[in-house]
């Protein structure tokens, strides 16, 4: 009898358990973080050369100019479409790419007399589409460097744009009164890769360095809180300061010069002493200081165009 | 068939009051046989095996029944998590498209959205009230896609004001929204996918075969002695349990080998359309997401057409059992006269032939395959959930009539036995 007991007991236990029985719990697979480097610095060996604003000397022979265009009829400019106040799209205008950058562009193709096609382009591609010859030009708040002069060529300097730092509202007076310093401890946003943030790590190492995808992305980053600065190019924190009223650019000297050139492809020098022709006569007629202060002088105060050159490389 | 008694053994000796003096008696082993003592633990035997054959032959069509139950709960979990992945990527491809227009964007569009939204949400409180094992993740979930819902909202506000920050507020969500909520959802599209093709597996002829096989041959084995106990071939009483034994047996063996096979068909047929239909309505509405994306942040149109066509191999894996090839095949080729106009710098007719509701844009038959592809899901999921249902009450009902059965061949035997019993006095 103690032995049924002991079966009976068994099955009613084992009935029970399969009752009972339930899954382990779902777990997600863990997937390692891609490493990346807020402040990443160059890779490559800087290249020396005696001057990275020198150009070619001007020259208003545009059919020489026009034959070095891939389309005789056509101008294609390599632009930025999501950088505010160089290069835009304007929802409220039927998405028209707008700004200082696009008003040199324009300037350029009427001058050649030719219809421009403007191509929103990435950073990273800009010397690649130049030199495979998909675009003729690119106008898109591209420093000009010893480095870059070794593949492409460039304009004049159409702007002189300085490395500077964009802040909260409230942090405005402590920047004006102690620069860079005002940031110890508190973390500064710069695209991933960007040499930037050396800068203002070299003045105040305490300062946190944090990337982003892109500058538009450091903006998401300072509005949601988890940055307390931006710094990048004068050009470039106007943009943001213009999408968010508690962003302020505060006076202060550039970080480091940042020349915006034109890129052209190398072996096209008549297009480039043609461009250099064109920018000379914005400089003059009012055209770049009417452009600057419809875009930038809101945000960066009062500037005068850069110098017309006195050195050329031929 | 009448039975006589006819002892074998000698009665046992009556006890005397008081042992002789010791004499040796040299192998002088006693040779009668305790034959009620012996019938008592044949009776017992018997019983046993007739009761233990029941429960035990219970337990395994429960288990069975009970497989098939969860095996139902699975899938329909499985539907249910399958269709919060590409409720989410639709909201996802509705909110990026809305966002080419501008602020402006079209009203329906945007309730199309909030409804994705509201289901999803919906969706997963039904999921975690359905599957324990899976609440936690669950949680992380419903945590990415409130951010989701948060930045897209947003990306909105900016976008009315014109600002580009809009732009990387939704892409920021759509990559954030790939890079959480969509492994959750894989890992819980995983996790369901084992279970119900686990519990599919739960039905077991063999071993309800097995035991009823040894039970048949415990009752022989007994009958065997009762036969040569009492020199009769059979007793009426085990014939009966052996009887029971053998039908229970016959008719759950094949019962559950139909099931198993059924089941087997079912997870081969339409519980695997519905988790590739499913899979292919993810994938699609993936790829009509990056479509936007690539138009939302011009310039990067290269590295999105990789993306895009990565989630194109993934809809065709399907595209066999879907019925709306055609609307598909129409969609791709759309978007690739898309790519054309963009990559041929004619942004503006690219992002009007991805906006328009006309018949002609990338939308229209985008949305015929989406909503053929998803009614064809859920049908096919449905079926395999109702199938896996059918039956399983009277499956129930069986298991609890062996039980009885085990206790009515209990029974016949102990009667059986008690005959012999009764004849021996």
């Amino acid at each position: 009898m103690r032995r049924t007991r002991l079966l009976a007991g068994a099955l009613t236990a084992s009935l029970a358990l399969l009752a009972a029985c339930g899954y382990d719990a779902t777990t997600v697979p863990e997937t390692k973080p891609s490493a990346s480097s807020p402040s990443g610095s160059p890779t490559t060996d800087p290249v020396e050369c005696s001057n990275a604003t020198e150009s070619y000397r001007s020259s208003s022979d545009r059919a020489a100019a026009v034959r070095e265009l891939k389309n005789r009829n056509l101008l294609v400019v390599g632009v930025s479409a999501d950088t505010l106040k160089l290069g835009s799209a304007n929802p409220f205008d039927k998405f028209a790419i707008q700004g200082f950058d696009i008003d040199v562009a324009e300037a350029i193709a009427k001058e050649l007399g030719v219809k421009l096609r403007l191509r929103v382009i990435t950073a990273a591609d800009r010397i690649k589409l130049l030199k495979s010859g998909e675009i003729d030009l690119v106008v898109r708040n591209m420093t000009m460097n010893c480095a870059r002069w070794e593949e492409i060529g460039f304009s004049e300097v159409y702007y002189n744009a300085a490395q500077k730092v964009l802040v909260r509202a409230d942090d405005v007076a402590a920047f004006e009164k102690t620069g860079v310093k005002s940031l110890a401890k508190k973390k500064v946003c710069a695209p991933t890769g960007s040499t930037s943030l050396d800068n203002i790590k070299s003045i105040e190492s305490t300062a946190i360095a944090v990337g982003a995808a892109n500058h538009t992305g450091c903006l998401v980053l300072f509005q949601q809180g988890a940055v307390d600065a931006i710094t990048g190019d004068d050009t470039v924190l106007a943009g943001l300061a213009a999408q968010d009223p508690y962003a302020k650019v505060p006076d202060q000297d550039g970080l480091s010069q940042e020349p915006y050139g034109v890129g052209v492809a190398k072996e096209n020098v008549d297009l480039i002493r043609y461009i250099n022709s064109v920018l000379d006569r914005r400089r003059n007629n009012g055209d770049w200081q009417s452009s600057y202060d419809t875009w930038l002088k809101p945000y960066l105060k009062d500037k005068n165009p850069p110098p017309a050159p006195t050195k050329f490389r031929g | 068939m009448s039975q006589t008694a006819t002892p074998q053994a000698a009665p046992p000796p009556p006890a005397t009051a008081a042992a002789p003096a010791p004499v040796a008696v040299p192998d002088a082993a006693p040779t009668h046989v305790d034959t009620p003592r012996r019938l008592n633990q044949w009776q017992l035997i018997g019983m046993s095996v007739a009761i233990v054959f029941g429960l035990v032959s219970a337990l395994v069509q429960f288990v069975g029944w009970q497989a098939d139950g969860r095996a139902a709960a699975d899938t329909e979990q499985l539907g249910r998590v399958q269709k919060i992945q590409s409720t989410l990527l639709s909201a996802d491809a509705l909110a990026t498209n809305a966002f080419l227009v501008g602020g402006l964007e079209d009203p329906d569009q945007r309730a199309k959205y909030d409804a994705a939204i509201d289901e999803v949400l919906r969706e997963i409180a039904s999921a975690s009230r359905a599957q324990e094992a899976d609440l936690e993740v669950l949680k992380d979930l419903n945590v990415a896609v409130t951010t989701y819902a948060t930045a897209v909202a947003q990306a909105r506000a900016n976008n009315r004001l014109g600002y580009p920050i809009g732009a990387e507020y939704l892409s920021g969500a759509s990559a954030e929204l790939r890079a959480t909520a969509i492994p959750i959802l894989d890992a819980l599209v995983a996790a369901n996918t084992d279970r119900a093709e686990g519990s599919m597996a739960g039905q077991h002829p063999f071993w309800l075969l097995l035991v009823g096989l040894l039970a048949l041959a415990a009752l022989f084995v007994l009958n065997r002695q009762l036969a040569q106990a009492f020199h009769r071939r059979l007793n009426k009483g085990l014939v009966v349990a052996a009887i029971i034994v053998l039908g229970v047996t016959v008719v759950t063996v094949f019962a559950a080998f139909i099931r198993d096979s059924s089941n087997d068909s079912l997870r081969d047929n339409e519980f695997a359309a519905a988790v590739s239909l499913a899979n292919t309505r993810t994938a699609a509405n993936d790829a009509k997401a990056i479509e936007s994306l690539r138009l939302i942040q011009r310039g990067s149109g290269a590295a999105a057409e990789e993306k895009w066509a990565a989630a194109r191999t993934e809809v065709e894996k399907g595209l066999g059992r879907a019925d709306a090839v055609a609307d598909w095949n129409a969609y791709a080729e759309r978007h690739q006269a898309l790519v054309a106009l963009d990559d041929g710098g004619d942004w503006d007719r690219a992002k009007d032939l991805a906006t328009t509701s006309s018949p002609e844009g990338t939308t229209a038959p985008f949305q015929d395959f989406d909503e053929e592809t998803a009614a064809e899901a859920q049908k096919q999921s449905d079926i395999a959930v109702e199938d896996l249902d059918s039956g399983r009450l009277l499956a129930l009902l069986f298991s609890g009539l062996t039980v009885l059965l085990g206790v009515v061949a209990a029974v016949a035997v102990a009667r059986g036995i008690g005959e012999r019993r009764r004849e021996f006095s």
